[in-house]
């Protein structure tokens, strides 16, 4: 079985961005950070908003558990450098290139000091990707040189040849940016003092620090094809550099990896999962599922929101309240405090145990408020996690010319970033088909069953006599059927509402201030 | 139960001192704090110290109001009134130990909120309203949960107010943590090394928790097991394995793993 995991299965990118979230924040530690997934791009951090860009599995060479284990790698390096950096140039010039290879270089040695345990996967890393590495001699000009330092100074060696002055030029380099790094790390210095210390290096490599490196991703070495003997011969070799003392059953080892399989296959079986049960599933029924995860979600965060609807629903969490209920001229309040059991106590049933699913119009006609729209929808959401309530979340939207309807949240998953970055890549567009999309739900509601099917929109409808059947259909089934007017103001909010009051809805509500959503929505599960 | 004389507590955030100057002032006190960050140690030393007598309570959703009032009960064909926790402490001048007060429901805390007010009493409509009056050193200390904490509920106003004094108490720093579990486990140069890595993973899943990212978060006593284990001669390894990353297995295999890795990535082989 474990076989089959390393050779053939393939990782979903949703789960690959949990375990990857959960990593960074906790290598790097910063609970802000996040990792976003860019498809042939490097691995890549901006410091500034602690966002950490990785390319998909497919990047890398080797089976899929190896692939694994090396984006692994350099989530933790590019968690690293949030902990130990302050700037990360870009790798596209030479400048940058030097800094950040310098960088590297230092964050590995310090990461390694608190990470003890990533040594091993450290040293697997440098080995496979050693093998990728493009060979001196096929390379030409200033790039030749780079890549000599690069590698002379990461590993210790180099691939390929050099010759006369330039072999001459990159040792001087390499011994000088040894001698940085280590100042550095015992005189506790920062990138910028490091960053000073780079015109020294170009110069004694006689390169222009602007030129323009180009990069060279693992798979687009010209024959490619990974030797696991050579990477056994490979790793050997890091060993016997770093630590004469180990023996031939280490560098097994470090080429197994099986302190990471089980971690693999667990997630390999998560991914089966979802596969089988989650958006696959859901996709068959024509509903899609937002594919980029090269999105920041923190942009639909409204964090104050959030708490202060956190705050207004705890009480739910308690069961129960205080109130204080006077009111009429001759109230006798001691008398009726005497005749009741529990004077300031009074039972508030809330049906938290409600199933929901939620349907977000993101029509063009949101399009103006759309980010306010999404803050206002992510605060429902985490409020209802925080409540515990299972629910569903599906939005709406044209993209080239087709009506889509996304699934943000299946109704068994758990509320994470991973949902809320699904929402924050849909564009709001077109038309309100609302027949439609309730026809391409009907099968997916069939198999959730919620209590209640909360629509927000802007009311107007395309197809109002379809929209009235598709709503009898779904009342028919015992779901609660509820309409949200969404209006710009308190006057075309009402006449929403209005509208919607012709589509058989059970209730209507109307909107005007979007942060009222969270809210009106949650007053729908009191009893 | 008179509490151990002998017994060490490390007042790293001025909690004790605060403790001593409110119960002078016969301020009642409330320690806000996660599980397993030494509220109950810091009360059982203070009691210690007075060399009072300690009535503790720990409330859950099964606490009934005459566990702490007391109920009828037949002895010998004669009915009998058996004091609760909280009359016997009221009436001997105890120190009052309600631990976990906001796991208690609301009947038992109304009852409780009676014998809190200034007036210090409590009328028994159990035994024929019999009016228990509080003795002048009569002294009670609650703790509470975070709301995050399963089964717990915010306090109604009327009850915190009864605790004018509140202390915080969280997860000390890694400097004191290696103090306090010192304090229970003798421990090794090598070993130290080992709890330094034990308390940086526990620090990890606690934050996670604090995010949600996690159920679980570690307290005090996961460190002092692992002290204890590895003086046992389990490797670090292991120790973190069984004491802080099996617990998460029960909220799915992912999250089991997840804690694992950060085990992988903290110990070596």
């Amino acid at each position: 079985m474990s076989v089959d995991y390393k050779q053939r299965f393939v990782m979903r990118n949703d789960v690959l961005i949990n375990i990857g979230t959960f990593l960074a924040r906790r290598w790097s530690g910063n609970p802000n950070t996040i990792v976003t997934l860019k498809d042939g791009a490097i691995p890549f951090v901006n410091i500034q908003n602690f966002t950490i860009s990785l390319p998909s599995l497919n990047y890398y060479l080797g089976t899929e558990f190896q692939k694994y284990r090396q984006w692994r790698a350099a989530l933790w390096y590019e968690s690293m450098r949030i902990a130990y950096s302050t700037k990360v140039l870009s790798y596209d010039l030479a400048f940058g290139f030097i800094l950040n290879t310098l960088e590297s270089k230092r964050i590995e040695i310090l990461g390694l000091g608190e990470w003890e345990g990533m040594e091993n996967e450290v040293i697997f890393n440098e080995g496979i990707s050693w093998l990728s590495r493009p060979l001196l001699n096929a390379l030409y000009g200033k790039q030749k040189i780079i890549e000599a330092f690069s590698q002379y100074l990461l590993t210790g060696y180099i691939k390929g040849e050099l010759f006369g002055g330039e072999l001459e030029r990159v040792h001087k380099a390499v011994d000088f940016a040894n001698a940085v790094v280590k100042d550095a790390l015992y005189n506790n210095r920062s990138t910028d003092w490091i960053e000073q210390q780079v015109p020294q290096i170009v110069k004694l490599l006689q390169i222009n620090p602007l030129i323009t490196i180009p990069l060279i991703a693992p798979r687009s070495r010209i024959g490619l094809s990974l030797s696991q003997s050579d990477l056994m011969k490979q790793v050997e070799r890091i060993v016997k550099t770093k630590n004469k003392e180990k023996d031939g059953q280490i560098v097994k080892s470090i080429v197994d990896g099986a302190q990471l399989l089980k971690e693999f296959e667990s997630l390999a079986r998560e991914s089966k999962r979802s596969e089988s049960k989650g958006y696959a599933s859901l996709e068959e029924f024509g509903l899609s599922a937002p594919d980029s995860l090269a999105v920041d979600e923190r942009a639909i965060y409204d964090n104050d929101l959030i708490t202060r609807l956190k705050a207004a629903v705890r009480y739910w969490k308690s069961g129960w309240i205080e109130m204080h209920d006077e009111r009429g001229d001759d109230l006798d309040t001691d008398a009726v405090l005497e005749s009741q059991p529990k004077p300031f106590f009074t039972d508030f049933k809330l049906s938290v145990k409600t199933k929901v699913a939620l349907l977000l119009d993101h029509s063009s006609s949101i399009e103006d408020e759309e980010i306010e729209y999404k803050k206002a929808t992510i605060a429902l959401c985490e409020s209802l996690k925080f409540l515990g309530v299972s629910f569903a979340v599906y939005a709406f939207s044209t993209k080239e010319r087709k009506v889509k309807c996304w699934i943000i949240k299946r109704p068994e998953e758990k509320w994470s970033s991973i949902n809320a970055r699904n929402l924050a890549q849909i564009k709001a567009s077109g038309g309100t088909p609302l027949a439609e999309i309730y026809n391409l739900l009907l099968p997916v509601m069939k198999m959730f069953r919620p209590d209640i099917l909360i629509t927000l929109t802007d009311g107007e409808p395309a197809d109002y006599g379809a929209v009235r059947s598709a709503v009898t259909s779904y009342k028919m089934m015992g779901i609660r059927m509820v309409g949200i007017g969404l209006g710009k103001n308190v006057n075309s909010a009402v006449n929403i509402g209005q509208n919607l009051k012709g589509l058989e809805f059970e209730k209507t509500l109307a909107v005007s201030r979007l942060q009222d959503i969270p809210r009106k929505v949650l007053s729908l599960l009191q009893i | 139960m008179m509490a151990n004389t002998d017994m060490i507590y490390l007042d790293w955030n001025n909690s004790f001192n605060i403790l001593r100057k409110a119960h002078k002032a016969s301020l009642f006190v409330l320690i806000i704090g996660p599980k397993g960050t030494g509220k109950t140690s810091l009360v059982r030393k203070f009691t210690s110290d007075l060399h009072k007598e300690l009535h503790s309570v720990n409330f859950s959703l099964r606490t009934r109001e005459s566990h702490l009032v007391g109920s009828k009960t037949m002895n010998q064909g004669e009915i009998s009134f058996v004091e609760g926790i909280l009359i016997k402490s009221m009436k001997n001048g105890g120190i009052l130990y309600l631990d976990e007060l906001n796991a208690a429901e609301a009947d038992v805390l109304l009852r409780l909120d009676e014998a809190l007010d200034d007036r210090r009493q409590i009328i028994l409509k159990e035994a024929e309203g019999q009016v228990i009056k509080a003795s002048q050193d009569w002294f009670v200390i609650a703790t509470i949960n975070p709301l995050s904490h399963a089964g717990t509920k915010e306090l109604p106003p009327q009850i915190l107010s009864r605790f004018p004094v509140r202390i915080r108490l969280d997860y000390p720093p890694k400097d004191i943590e290696m103090q306090i579990v010192k304090n229970h486990v003798s421990v090794t140069t090598l070993e130290e090394r080992e709890l330094e890595r034990a308390f940086k993973l526990a620090n990890g899943l606690r934050e996670a928790a604090s995010l949600e990212e996690l159920y679980y978060s570690p307290s005090l006593r996961e460190s002092i097991a692992f002290a204890k284990l590895i003086r046992e001669g389990v490797t670090a390894k292991e120790a973190a394995e069984v004491i802080y990353a099996n617990v998460y297995e029960q909220w799915g295999e992912v999250e089991y793993r997840k804690v694992m890795d950060m085990i992988t990535s903290i110990f070596a082989s």
